[in-house]
């Protein structure tokens, strides 16, 4: 009998052309809080949607509190006293927090001493006492559209204890929340542990694998790297071994030449769908050969203003002018002709058509211009040259060239296709949004590397981040947004990160 | 004015058992186009059967509509497996698989019908004959001013639509499967987290809406046009969607868009009676339920709201 | 998955997994498959089903029959088969240009309806020469058509009504108001059925004598052609094609690439709903002459069954049209020879449409099979 409540033994799992986990082995103990570090596609979450019955492995055994088992499904999971928290919040929108949480382990009551039926009022009764228990209290009867994120991940935590998980899974729990949020997180998970839980988190976080975790497993492509002991190891290490070779988190980067004005923004104010103001009163201006990056935690407005900059979102105020022209009432079209180029965040409902070939991808802004099409008749010939020549400048690879459909390319290659596109228009002002995202570090540095090589052309860059690290690293001048707002604007070698991290925070400069 | 009550509803309730049918399988994530081919199925499957056995009973026996209800019912619920197979196994599109049912039941029972009719009762028909299902008047309710027209002149089918309605309605909202059903028509994620079978409780959906649409079917055809024949294929099936859009996707309100439905048809043929107008104009009023509706929806399509998931290819793998 | 290698998954994989060759292997073995499944049917009945499938052929005037009344031939069933095509190109077309831009035109029927209804009150009971009347016919019946959809894309680009929904409701609402109509003005006492409509204004010339044989000649076959024709420029070489396809792929990537969406949808259903009216109007004036009130007539649905065997593609469609026409064209004379009810061919058709509504499906899981084995 071993001291281990969940051991993994050399799973390995396969999925068409890739080898998500590779003869993984990973042991935890009873009360610990244990950490899964690596990058995107490191294989990570496929390993915990093993242990939680999502899938099952093609090798390898799992040992849980010394028996052997084969995990069938969630259900089986929550059987074995195992729950997680997905990093898409799996809840039904138009339910009460009470129906969410109970849903599956509904308290069912007689109806006229007969007819079965779901007793709601003992579910509240029961919610909002485990609620208070575990100090995470809800209203029971509020429903899920009409609650922040951070009460929704509060409402998947109360499910879990609902069903009196001792093993909890968390899924990169802190990537939609606050910094406050995130602190308050920590707080609940330790607390979690205090009670006797033990607690999985999936991360690619260092700082809070530091601040929480007992011990950390590290995966780099499907495969188990090291396990450390979290107190004795500095942070520097893990990034090290999580991709897998020395890190330089450093852009070679000449002295700003900064030129004309290209891009103004004054009192911009945007409001979304529920006539909720997602962007407040915002100026700010980009110039010739300018990286201006627009950094804040994810969902405090950024994707919105970026969105109003290109035309996707109609702005309730303000103007936005580009060299030195009113594009505020422009159409879409109109102001790629004026002079925009935009990377968008969501690059396969946006960015791409997914069905279409890549050459056709490749012409998406300019194919009712000449030498695409003349008089609305389309020249394929001009499709397939102009292809051949990004491909190749851009190193774009896919499986049939021009021909391929670009949703069977991968997330990288995709990206490469979007940025060729953007920056081949050529125009003066270019916005990327978290253009990084989900992709290994070997792309990543290359992206930078672009985006540097534009604005060194003398082009004014727009770069929206969510990464401390990339704000820092590229920045000529730093935007920090937070609720909307604009925060700050300063010359990026005035700011240290830690004075980025607490603008962003939205409590920045109080106390200087 | 009691005639107007007492058409309107017998042809509202039918209506109404196939709108919560429809209201069943696209709470729970189908699109139901089908309904129109499911209940032609199912009226063809309890006309069949009622005529294969209408020898062994008296002429004036109850028996053989009950017997054709109940098969109606199964029948519905047997061609709808087709459809749960191509939305639910075969991942196809939802809109394209109604249409597709609906084009086969069609000239399936069409087919079926002539082919039965030659071949058993060797009669060259395109119909069974079924007879207008007897009426019954409730004693003392009937009695009551105005509405007491409820309770004149009820098809029996109306008792039964009326009580299956109240258990539809009960495990919708009040049971544990009704809670799972729709919450897989917002996110069926969160039910497969919650360890629930999405697939199942869709398919148990699209049966209710199968067996519901098949009982509506065999009603209209004891009812209106006393036959079974492909006259059964008039439009009542898109009428249900068209009053469950209305009714946004609720029971209650659904019961109200049946009801307008219905009186407005029975008051316009009324009309058309009263000013001794030629028959002729009974077809503008046949067009009153659709105006009616494509209108409702040029003013509330902004308030409507289709259940979230719907109409949604659910792939346990996609996050 | 032990079975990874048994005969009838190499089978498959070798006839339809080739990707470049799916698009049309996958319909042929759909039809395939129907087809066997009629076989069976017919067979049970206790008749012959080769006989009953040449029959269809003989009917449609692809194969001769034994025997032929005065003045006719195997050439006059043809050119009365293609007189039969003509409308079911045009739907087909109609549901097509809608597929591509993402939106569901069920509604072909009801604008058919529509504008072979107008087109008869407005042209086919005047007394214009030929020369004229003929080619007003066509152009009324696509701007109705044309009309009657942009109207349908209007209220979705607007009001955001799912387009599914409004065009069964126009279907149910041209049926009732022109059969309002004809019944009230336009009836002919004897047949119960709308008036003729005079010689003059109908696209197809009857008892036309050549030769020996008097044969139905459908004009409106050559504008089918060419509408074919002018639909695969569309799609495929012009910048309004692009844009059609992208807003059917992507509704928000075509909206960032600034492709107009509601403007595009609301030409793509005007296209469609041309050709419907296009579709009615070689119908209503063609193929026959008079308009049956109180029916919706089914060329609108099976065009659906078309377009989809077709692969949406317009010279698919070319072939699938062919095909189902054959089915229902041929039935009458193989429900007279070989005693097989000719209500099957619809029941046929019906048997195709749901196989090829797996059709993405097959696709899928071939390739899926595909990937598997050159993994091992």
């Amino acid at each position: 009998m071993s001291d281990y409540i969940i051991e993994m033994n050399h799973i390995t799992k396969r999925f068409p052309g890739i080898v998500a986990n590779d003869d993984v082995s990973i042991q935890i103990r009873k009360g610990e809080i244990y950490a899964l570090l690596g990058e995107n596609g490191a294989g990570k979450s496929t390993l915990m949607s093993m242990l939680f019955g999502m899938y099952e492995p093609d090798e390898g055994e799992i040992i849980i509190r010394g028996d052997k088992v084969k995990i069938q499904s969630p259900n089986h999971a929550t059987k074995l006293n195992i729950g997680m928290v997905h990093q898409h919040f799996k809840l039904v929108s138009n339910y009460t927090i009470a129906e969410n949480i109970i849903m599956g382990m509904e308290p069912v009551k007689k109806t006229l001493g007969l007819f079965p039926a779901v007793d709601l009022k003992k579910a509240n009764q029961d919610i909002l006492e485990l609620s208070r228990k575990f100090g995470l209290e809800v209203d029971p009867t509020k429903v899920i559209e009409q609650i922040n994120v951070s009460m929704q991940q509060r409402v998947e935590i109360l499910k879990m204890l609902y069903r009196e998980a001792e093993i909890l899974i968390f899924d990169e729990p802190t990537a939609v929340l606050t910094p406050q949020e995130i602190e308050f997180l920590l707080e609940i998970i330790r607390s979690l542990q205090g009670d006797g839980k033990t607690i999985i988190l999936i991360t690619h976080k260092l700082e809070e694998i530091k601040k929480i975790a007992d011990r950390c497993a590290i995966l780099c492509r499907g495969k188990l790297i090291d396990v450390l002991d979290v107190a004795t190891t500095d942070t520097k290490t893990m990034a090290n071994l999580m991709v897998g070779r020395e890190v330089s988190f450093t852009v070679d980067k000449p002295d700003p030449k900064f030129g004309r004005e290209v891009l103004r923004v004054e009192h911009l104010t945007v409001k979304n769908e529920d006539k909720y103001e997602v962007v407040r009163d915002v100026t700010f201006s980009v110039r010739e050969g300018e990286i201006f990056v627009v950094a804040g935690v994810s969902g405090n407005g950024q994707i919105e203003l970026a969105d109003a900059i290109a035309g996707l979102m109609k702005p309730s105020n303000g103007t936005i002018t580009l060299n030195g022209v009113d594009i505020t009432s422009y159409s879409i079209r109109r102001r790629n002709l004026a002079g925009i180029s935009y990377i968008p965040e969501d690059r396969h409902n946006v960015g791409l058509v997914m069905d279409f070939t890549l050459s056709d991808n490749l012409a998406l802004k300019s194919y009712f211009e000449e030498p695409f099409s003349l008089k609305g008749v389309v020249r394929p010939e001009e499709f397939t040259k102009y292809g051949d020549t990004l491909i190749e400048k851009y190193d774009i690879r896919s499986s049939q060239g021009n021909d391929t459909i670009v949703r069977s390319m991968s997330g990288g290659n995709q990206q490469k296709a979007i940025i060729a596109r953007e920056i081949e228009l050529d125009s003066p002002l270019t916005i990327f949004v978290q253009p990084t995202r989900g992709l290994d570090i070997g792309a990543i540095e290359n992206i930078h590397k672009q985006i540097v090589t534009e604005r060194n052309k003398g082009k004014a860059i727009l770069l929206i981040s969510l990464e401390l690290d990339e704000v820092m690293n590229l920045a000529d001048t730093i935007g920090v947004i937070y609720n909307g707002a604009i925060q700050k604007i300063a010359d990026a070698r005035t700011l240290t990160p830690s004075e980025v991290g607490e603008f962003m925070m939205g409590v920045g400069g109080k106390h200087a | 004015m009691n005639t107007i009550i007492i058409d309107g509803l017998s042809f509202a309730l039918p209506l109404f058992i196939m709108a919560i049918g429809g209201i069943y399988c696209e709470r729970s994530g189908i699109t139901n186009l089908a309904i129109e081919g499911l209940q032609g199925f199912g009226a063809f499957c309890g006309a069949l059967f009622a005529v294969c056995i209408a020898q062994y009973f008296a002429g004036n026996s109850p028996v053989p509509f009950y017997l054709a209800m109940l098969f109606a019912f199964l029948g519905g619920m047997l061609f709808s497996l087709l459809h749960a197979m191509l939305c639910i196994r075969f991942k196809a599109n939802q809109v394209i698989s109604g249409v597709v049912i609906n084009i086969l039941a069609m000239a399936l029972t069409e087919f079926l019908t002539k082919q039965i009719n030659a071949s058993i009762f060797g009669a060259a028909s395109n119909k069974f004959v079924l007879g207008v299902s007897a009426r019954i008047t409730v004693p003392v309710l009937s009695k009551i001013p105005v509405l007491g027209a409820v309770f004149t002149n009820l098809y029996p089918f109306e008792i039964v639509i009326a009580l299956i309605a109240l258990i539809a309605w009960y495990v919708l909202y009040q049971t544990r499967f009704g809670l799972h059903l729709r919450a897989c028509g917002d996110n069926p994620h969160a039910v497969d987290a919650a360890g629930i079978e999405v697939s199942r409780v869709r398919l148990v959906a699209v049966m209710a809406s199968g067996a519901l649409s098949g009982l509506g079917g065999i009603c209209f055809a004891y009812s209106i046009s006393a036959n079974f024949s492909s006259n059964i294929y008039s439009g009542y099936g898109y009428l249900a969607i068209a009053a469950l859009i209305f009714g946004n996707w609720k029971i209650m309100p659904t019961l109200g868009a049946c009801l307008l439905f219905g009186f407005a048809r029975s008051g316009g043929y009324e009309l058309v009676k009263f000013l001794e107008m030629p028959s002729s104009y009974q077809d503008l009023v046949m067009v009153l339920p659709y105006v009616l509706t494509l209108l409702m929806l040029i003013f509330f399509s902004k308030k409507n709201h289709a259940p979230k998931a719907l109409g949604e290819i659910y792939d346990k793998g996609a996050r | 998955m032990k079975n990874k290698n048994s005969l009838l998954h190499r089978l498959i994989l070798q006839t339809i997994g080739h990707e470049k060759r799916q698009h049309y292997m996958i319909p042929i073995f759909t039809i395939l498959l129907s087809l066997i499944f009629g076989i069976l049917v017919i067979a049970l009945l206790g008749k012959n089903p080769l006989q009953a499938y040449y029959n269809l052929l003989q009917g449609s005037g692809l194969a001769p029959k034994a025997s032929y009344a005065g003045h006719k031939g195997m050439i006059t069933d043809f050119t009365s088969f293609l007189n039969a095509l003509t409308p079911m190109l045009f739907a087909a077309l109609a549901v097509l240009i809608a597929l591509k831009a993402g939106l569901f035109n069920i509604g072909v029927s009801g604008q058919m309806l529509a504008a072979g209804f107008t087109a008869t009150v407005l042209i086919g009971y005047s007394d214009l020469p030929a020369v004229i009347a003929k080619p007003l016919v066509v152009l009324i019946g696509f701007i109705i058509g044309a009309l009657a959809g942009a109207l349908v894309g209007f209220l979705k680009h607007r009001f955001n009504i799912n387009e599914v929904v409004s065009t069964i409701m126009f279907n149910y609402i041209f049926q009732y108001v022109i059969s309002f109509l004809i019944n009230t003005f336009y009836v002919d006492p004897v047949s119960r059925q709308s008036a003729n409509v005079k010689q003059a204004g109908r696209l197809t010339l009857v008892d036309v004598v050549v030769g020996d044989y008097k044969m139905d000649i459908p004009l409106g076959i050559l504008v089918a052609v060419a509408g074919i024709a002018v639909t695969a420029f569309v799609l495929g070489r012009t910048t309004l094609g692009f844009e059609i396809k992208a807003v059917g792929s992507s509704i928000r990537a075509a909206e960032y690439a600034g492709i107009r969406v509601g403007r595009t949808r609301v030409l793509a259903m005007m296209l469609s709903g041309g050709f419907a009216g296009l579709a009615g109007v070689t119908y209503y004036l063609g193929y026959f002459a008079s308009i049956q009130p109180k029916v919706l007539v089914s060329t609108g649905y099976d065009a659906i069954a078309v377009a989809l065997l077709g692969n949406s593609s317009p010279i698919g469609i070319i072939f699938s049209s062919f095909l189902i026409t054959v089915i229902s064209k041929g039935s009458t004379y193989m429900s007279s020879t070989s005693g097989v009810q000719a209500e099957i061919a619809s029941a046929i058709t019906g048997i195709i449409l749901l196989f090829s509504a797996c059709g993405a499906y097959v696709k899928y899981k071939v390739n899926r099979w595909k990937d598997m084995k050159e993994e091992m």
